[in-house]
């Protein structure tokens, strides 16, 4: 059993027109029992920047109370939001600098640039920093989200359009997964608005 | 006080403290995951008046293509590239640490960074860690003393050669390589010989795929022919794909959270046109 | 090396004479042991290639009206589910139910052969097998079998001269007599539910609605249970099923919930 699969999780973010999504599971389990049906993944940075981590919950928690920390003696140092780019090499670093003993996070990064230009990205859990134009993802259920992204993502989604594709691509994923599921978490970061909403699911 | 100083920047080098953790979990029946790899063909070589180096694009996680079209060819200096095999992260971090020590040394010395000068740091760097930093890498760049192109190993060994390939991918690439690589090839020549060894890797190598990159060095000048050749375009997506009436997924609550502009304050009116 | 199989045989030649067919019929329901050095090592193996697909609720309670069968319908391969719709209640025959966990080949083939020996049976004798009689071939096969890798965890549960009967069989060669029986990796959840709700005098609806609502607890916090949750009733006219249920809505009957308002904050609020 990968150490992975001990929590279970599944995370997704997208990319469409001026405005990204970013999409969780709601389960916390121990192996095959299920402990929490309301665990969060994603975390918030900033207004515009997020980060979901999938993987070993404790270690998922304490890289995200790292990253804030960081976060936060930028904003002091540089009087402004970190960019989701520079974000991301901050988490990469982070992340290689215990190359030999690595947190057990797959960290998907989502956030609005300068001009509100939408960013998307992933990593292993050792830092290789995957950038994409379309869709990322990762968890347990990541085989599947594969699929069903790859098949139902369009580029350049208005904001409703992009929640209905990310929303169901997670749904038919995670009911093929036994260690995710229980509904879902979903962000429509746009440049005026943050929506976020909580999708109904199978609770099996 | 310990806790503080890990928690802080600066320091540099690898924290080694999840190891015993990490361990004890193995110990327990634990599999740890695997890493990115870029299962890969890279190969590159010496032509008339400088160096051609090559890759594919497909990085892979176990059987999962991770990234289609990832980017192996890393930046060393201006006239210095680098392209990378093996794990991901590793390729990735040796690379960018050692294009910003040349970058120092650039501004120290204010000269043209020369490839064994890279080549000693990579070299290095990678002995220095037996091999657990697992890049295999192939130098190519051009400076004062001419077009230089070299192979790193993970272990820290290096070679000198006219033309190298490296990764999952080589043997198919160094056939193209081994038949066909002549001395006093023209650019043209050059380019073409390097991306047939790279579509012989993407399609005999399980592990490369995708599409080639290529990146030529001359004398005083570097094109980056990202995505030279896109042998394998996506068949399998309808025109039309997968399209859902708005409202079609179940939501149990909503909460919409305007964004304060820096300049102007607008307040949400499309929030209605996008409840359930 | 071959194992001694005279329990799997029919009691007489189906067809009278032996001929070459009937030899290859009877042939076909034993293993051949393997000629290997290392016996042990192979037993270890074959356990574990059969281990996974194990992920599974079943429950069976006998009560005043009869016998109550329920079971989830998920089949899983480690993390993946592979399918939601399986049909992990075997139906014997009209007045004896199967129940599948474990292996879903062993569980598979074992009960249709049971079917066929108890056909057998009602054919040499004139009268149904008794359930007791049932469990017991199926536990003597299972036995003879014992440690060489088969994983069955099934419950017998029937309606026979003498009433409601229902016994747990596994591949361990374990044969228990009850009244209430939960099998699988959701069964600790799913005795939760029933031992806290039984009652011997309950009424048809009242006990399906019981089995139903262990099987959904069950498949709610266990992961590799789900699906649909069917319920089958065994009485004195036979079996008959009473509901099958998809989990996934189930729940939400439960538990209905209301769709919360938009909820809107205000532009002025500065964000945290």
């Amino acid at each position: 059993m990968s150490i992975f699969e001990y929590n279970g999780s599944a995370v997704v973010a997208m990319v469409g027109k001026n405005c990204f999504a970013i999409a969780s599971d709601r389960r916390l389990g121990v192996n095959l029992q299920t402990i929490a049906t309301d665990f969060q993944r994603i975390y918030k940075i900033h207004d515009k920047l997020y980060i979901g981590l999938s993987g070993l919950a404790t270690d998922a928690q304490t890289l995200y109370q790292r990253l804030v920390f960081r976060h936060k003696l930028y904003q002091l140092r540089e009087e402004r939001d970190m960019r989701p780019e520079t974000f991301a090499s901050l988490v990469s670093a982070i992340l290689y600098e215990k190359r030999f003993g690595p947190y057990f996070c797959q960290p998907v990064i989502a956030g609005l640039g300068d001009d509100n230009k939408p960013f998307i990205c992933t990593m292993d859990c050792i830092g290789a920093k995957e950038l994409a134009k379309d869709f990322v993802v990762s968890g347990t259920a990541s085989e599947s989200l594969y699929g069903a992204c790859e098949s139902m993502f369009k580029p350049d989604l208005e904001p409703d359009e992009l929640f209905e594709v990310v929303s169901q691509a997670l749904l038919a994923s995670v009911d093929r997964d036994c260690l995710s599921g229980w509904g879902g978490h979903v962000l429509i970061v746009t440049p005026t608005e943050v929506l976020e909403r909580t999708l109904k699911g199978r609770m099996d | 006080m310990a806790k503080v100083d890990a928690d802080l920047p600066l320091k540099g080098g690898f924290s080694f403290d999840l190891c015993r953790r990490n361990e004890m979990l193995v110990k327990k029946g634990a599999t740890l995951p695997g890493f990115r790899k870029t299962g890969t063909t890279i190969v590159g070589l010496v032509f008339q008046d400088g160096v051609v180096l090559g890759a594919d694009t497909r990085a892979t996680e176990g059987p999962i293509v991770a990234d289609k079209n990832c980017e192996k060819i890393h930046y060393m200096a201006p006239n210095i590239y680098c392209c990378g095999a093996g794990t991901a992260a590793d390729t990735e971090a040796v690379t960018d640490m050692v294009s910003s020590q040349l970058q120092l040394h650039r501004y120290a010395t204010g000269r043209e960074s020369r490839v064994v000068t890279a080549l000693t740091l990579l070299k290095s760097h990678l002995f220095s860690y037996q091999g657990y930093v697992s890049a295999a890498l192939v130098l190519g760049g051009v400076d004062v003393t001419g077009p230089h192109l070299h192979t790193v190993y993970p272990h820290g060994s290096t070679d000198t050669l006219p033309f190298a390939t490296m990764g999952s991918g080589s043997l198919a690439a160094m056939a193209v390589f081994e038949s066909k690589y002549r001395e006093g090839l023209t650019r043209e020549e050059g380019i073409s010989l390097v991306a047939e060894a790279i579509c012989s890797g993407i399609f005999n190598d399980l592990g490369s795929g995708s599409n080639v990159d290529v990146c030529v060095i001359t004398k005083g000048k570097t094109e980056y022919l990202r995505n030279h050749l896109l042998p394998n375009p996506r068949t399998y997506v309808s025109s039309k794909g997968y399209s859902f009436v708005k409202g079609h997924t179940e939501v149990l609550s909503t909460k919409i959270i305007p964004l304060t502009q820096k300049e102007k304050v607008e307040v949400a009116a499309e929030g209605d046109a996008m409840e359930e | 090396m071959k194992l001694d199989t005279s329990g799997l045989e029919a009691p007489a030649p189906i067809l009278g004479g032996i001929d070459d067919l009937s030899v290859d019929f009877a042939a076909a329901q034993s293993f051949d042991l393997p000629g290997c050095a290392d016996f042990d090592g192979f037993q270890k193996d074959a356990v574990q290639m059969v281990k996974p697909a194990k992920g599974t609720t079943t429950l069976a309670f006998i009560f005043k009206e009869g016998v109550i069968v329920a079971a989830d319908s998920r089949a899983s391969m480690g993390g993946y589910i592979s399918s939601q719709s399986v049909k992990k209640i075997i139906e014997i025959n009209p007045y004896m139910l199967g129940t599948m966990a474990g292996g879903a080949a062993d569980c598979q083939f074992w009960h249709r052969n049971l079917g066929i020996k108890c056909r057998l049976h009602e054919l040499a004798n004139k009268r149904r097998i008794s359930v007791t009689g049932a469990s017991k071939l199926l536990a003597n096969i299972l036995y003879s079998y014992r440690g060489m890798g088969l994983s069955v965890g099934t419950m017998i549960a029937g309606w026979d001269e003498k009433g409601p009967g229902l016994y747990y069989v596994d591949s361990e060669g374990g044969r228990l007599k009850g009244t209430r029986f939960s099998v699988g990796s959701g069964s600790p959840y799913a005795y939760g539910v029933l031992d806290n709700g039984y009652r011997y005098d309950l009424s048809i609806e009242e006990a399906a609605e019981l089995g139903r609502r262990a099987i959904y607890h069950a498949t709610f916090r266990d992961g590799a249970s789900g699906g649909v949750a069917s319920v089958y009733f065994v009485g004195p006219n036979g079996w008959k099923k009473m509901s099958g249920d998809d989990v996934g809505e189930l729940h939400y009957k439960y538990y209905p919930v209301t769709t919360t308002p938009v909820e809107q904050e205000m532009a002025e609020v500065p964000a945290a």
